[in-house]
């Protein structure tokens, strides 16, 4: 195999999936990225099994095949290289040789038989969305997926096709968020996947080179085709990316949504997430939690920690239901007014022991559980 | 001025005051088959005994050890008893282990230090009149030096240190007197420096210090001069920690029956902590080999709870990761640690949890807060009885 291909664009494919390897102890060519040179292009893969990526870049093939080679040390070696022109030469035995202007570095690589496929699809269900619009519904929910392993069911974020729209949720079990978005769904293609939190991350990476992905999912696998149209940094046709899904049932999160509105407060996004993040400024681990009040057009926010001090904060609002207060983790407050990029949101509280809910005119819901005060 | 109360081999003692026939004898506590000694008499001392060591080499040294097997429960009352009379003396103590702690007598408003050594010597009389075991006193203004002093002239040891003579008292020690310096350390000091004494070591040029010790130099020196400004606490109501390990009679190796007795750990370690009003975030899981080398891996929930169902699926995971040696295991514990009692984070699934959690409360009560065990986990079927009830650390 041999190429010539432009450094940069090189560099940048790299940089697309070198963030996927597998642990080295177990599979040491789960280091590696394969890297298969055809026509006039170059493919770039790379998977820890559960997740794979490949991209494609352009480049001058001279002579068509394919080795693997350790991702991270030839990113950071691209990266570096003094020349635009990078030439790559692959000998049968899987060294490489790399040669940019003065520069020249042979590589060890491994042959690609070693390196696992990645999964083929048969029949599965299909649809187009907006890379932008999947982007911004993915970063207003995302932050409320669980982290906490023994809960895997809530390492990921659903993706719920079903009754003419796409719905995606969140949840750690201590608070949930929700937005969904109206498209037609075939009676027969209607399904749920629960996608893990790393394929998210690293799906929202990627989400910004073209007009459309496709997705593609069954009972165990789901896929991404993320069109690259609108890069112009070398990447061709597409970005790929494949996943397992979190196999089980996601917990029945309509039944945990309020249906009733109790007291509504309309709120300045920016303003209300200054204040709740200034309050929180004197929180502690131990003492985690601010108490939000509402009285008669004021809103007042206080936190403290029994070894700091304590901070008060006030904003008018246009309210006139009973006095109420309740107190909330801060970061639970404010990881949805940071996602959000709506100036008003609403929020809807009734009570010290029931959840808050924030919602916009998009269809968005997020519903924060409190903190009981002793 | 402080006081450190050090009870002597504490666990006989306890014995002893129950069975006055094995006082002045070789005795020893623990566990006779494959236990150690957890507390040895100082008859049996004399003999090579020391604790902790395995129950078979010390009736190899002593032949004619009374072995008497660990009474659950029993040193427990007793160290409250103690604390309770030194309560009687003045309200700040600190309780530091079972066996040992600290008392603070600035607020009892003592006139002169004779004044002080009388009241303490009529504590150490009324812990005797009252409880029939011998607890030794060091009294000196602060803790460091109280400790060293209570540990100088065991049993029923009584040692005054004048404000003002602490280094002239502490030079001709031994250097290992000082907490932190280790067999080990005072072999090396020794040898490689010369330091044999603790007046060695106040004498010591600073350079040389700082050479030997590092950045910890500083905190030494202070050490050998007697100067220590740690202050008695007395937050002995708020746990740190619940543990709570058992010693096999035979070692286990199979995965099964060691999850088995871990989670029974957890279900007689959770009443307490839902009595205590506490929630707690990690579960610490330790092993130990028949050789004695052990291992532990701890994992924490997003947030604390007092559900014991929150901490099962823990047990497979923290005990393959500590359990790495493909040999059966002589002991296991359990340990919860991040205890909280702030105000509750609410989840938004709850149902389930409160269900369990109204269960768990039916079932405290059923069993008296883990003091019986009317009602029992279906895991801990086959198994015998819960042995004691959970220890506080």
């Amino acid at each position: 195999m041999k190429f010539k291909i432009n450094r940069d664009h090189f560099a940048n494919g790299l940089a697309q999936v070198l963030n996927v390897v597998g642990s080295k102890a177990t599979m040491p060519i789960l280091s590696n990225v394969l890297i298969e040179a055809e026509k006039d292009q170059i493919s770039l893969t790379t998977t820890n099994l559960d997740l794979g990526i490949r991209c494609k870049i352009k480049a001058e093939v001279k002579e068509t095949g394919s080795v693997t080679l350790p991702v991270k040390r030839l990113a950071t070696i691209v990266r570096e290289l003094p020349n635009i022109d990078v030439t790559l030469d692959a000998s049968p035995n899987h060294q490489v040789k790399l040669s940019s202007g003065g520069s020249n570095f042979r590589i060890m690589g491994i042959g690609r038989e070693e390196f696992p496929p990645l999964p083929e699809f048969g029949d599965e269900k299909a649809y187009s969305l907006e890379q932008a619009e999947l982007a911004t519904m993915l970063k207003n929910v995302s932050y409320a997926q669980s982290t906490d392993e023994t809960r895997y069911i809530l390492n990921g974020v659903y993706f719920n096709f079903k009754d003419g729209k796409l719905s995606l949720v969140a949840t750690d079990g201590r608070r949930l968020a929700l937005t969904a978005k109206e498209m037609t769904v075939p009676a027969a293609s209607a399904g749920a996947i629960i996608l893990p939190a790393k394929t998210v991350g690293e799906l929202l990476r990627l989400l910004d080179k073209g007009e459309k992905v496709k997705i593609n999912f069954n009972d165990r696998r789901a896929s991404f085709q993320i069109a690259t149209d609108k890069d112009n940094s070398g990447l061709i046709d597409s970005v790929y990316l494949y996943s397992k899904v979190v196999e089980g049932n996601y917990p029945n999160y309509q039944q945990v949504i309020p249906k009733e509105t109790h007291q509504r407060i309309k709120l300045e996004r920016e303003l209300f997430l200054q204040c709740i993040h200034r309050a929180a400024l004197v929180c502690s681990e131990k003492a985690n939690s601010v108490k939000i009040k509402l009285t008669s057009n004021l809103l007042e926010i206080t936190a403290q920690s029994p070894d700091f001090g304590e901070a008060h904060e006030s904003m008018a609002i246009g309210y006139s239901g009973p006095d109420l207060q309740v107190a909330f983790n801060p970061a639970f407050v404010m990881d949805p007014l940071r996602a959000l990029t709506k100036d008003e949101v609403f929020f809807e509280l009734k009570d010290e022991v029931s959840p808050g809910v924030f919602k916009t005119l998009d269809s968005f819901i997020c519903v924060i559980m409190p903190v009981r005060l002793s | 001025m402080i006081v450190h109360l050090d009870a002597d081999a504490f666990f006989v003692s306890v014995e002893q005051a129950l069975k006055p026939e094995l006082r002045g004898k070789k005795v020893a506590v623990g566990g006779r088959q494959r236990g150690i000694i957890s507390s040895a008499s100082y008859e049996a001392r004399a003999c090579g005994v020391y604790t902790p060591m395995p129950t078979t080499r010390a009736l190899r040294v002593c032949p004619d050890l009374i072995l008497v097997s660990h009474s659950s429960g029993l040193y427990g009352q007793y160290s409250r008893q103690m604390f309770e009379i030194c309560e009687t003396l003045t309200p700040q103590v600190q309780r530091n282990s079972i066996d040992e702690g600290y008392l603070d007598l600035s607020p009892c408003g003592f006139k002169s230090s004779e004044e002080i050594e009388m009241a303490v010597r009529r504590l150490q009389q009324k812990t005797w009149d009252q409880l029939q075991i011998t607890v030794s006193f060091g009294i000196a203004t602060n803790k460091l030096v109280a400790q060293i002093a209570s540990k100088l002239r065991k049993p029923r040891g009584f040692v005054v240190v004048p404000p003002g003579t602490e280094a002239g008292f502490l030079a001709p020690l031994g250097i290992g007197k000082l907490p932190g310096v280790g067999p080990k350390t005072e072999a090396a000091l020794a040898e490689r420096h010369g330091i044999r004494l603790i007046g060695d070591l106040a004498a010591g040029p600073e350079d040389e210090l700082r050479a030997i010790f590092g950045a910890g130099w500083r905190e030494m020196l202070a050490m050998a001069k007697g100067i220590d400004s740690g202050s008695v606490e007395i937050d002995r109501e708020d746990a740190k920690s619940y543990s709570q390990q058992e010693t096999f009679a035979e070692d286990i190796g199979e995965v099964a029956a060691i999850e088995q007795v871990a989670k029974r750990m957890i279900d007689e370690l959770m009443p307490a902590i839902r009595a205590d009003r506490k929630r707690v975030r990690t579960m610490t899981v330790k092993i130990r080999y028949p050789d004695f080398s052990q291992e532990s891996h701890g994992r924490s929930l997003d947030v604390a709870t007092d559900i014991e169902a929150s901490f099962y699926p823990l047990v497979g995971p923290l005990l393959r990761a500590a359990w790495r040696k493909p040999r059966a295991l002589r002991l296991v514990s359990v340990r919860f640690s991040s205890v909280e009692d702030g105000p509750a984070q609410l989840e938004i699934f709850a149902q389930a949890d409160d269900k369990r959690r109204r269960l768990a409360d039916v079932l405290d009560r059923l069993n008296d807060r883990g003091r019986a065990s009317v009602v029992q986990h279906g895991h801990q079927l086959g198994v015998r009885p819960p042995r004691e009830a959970p220890g506080n650390e």
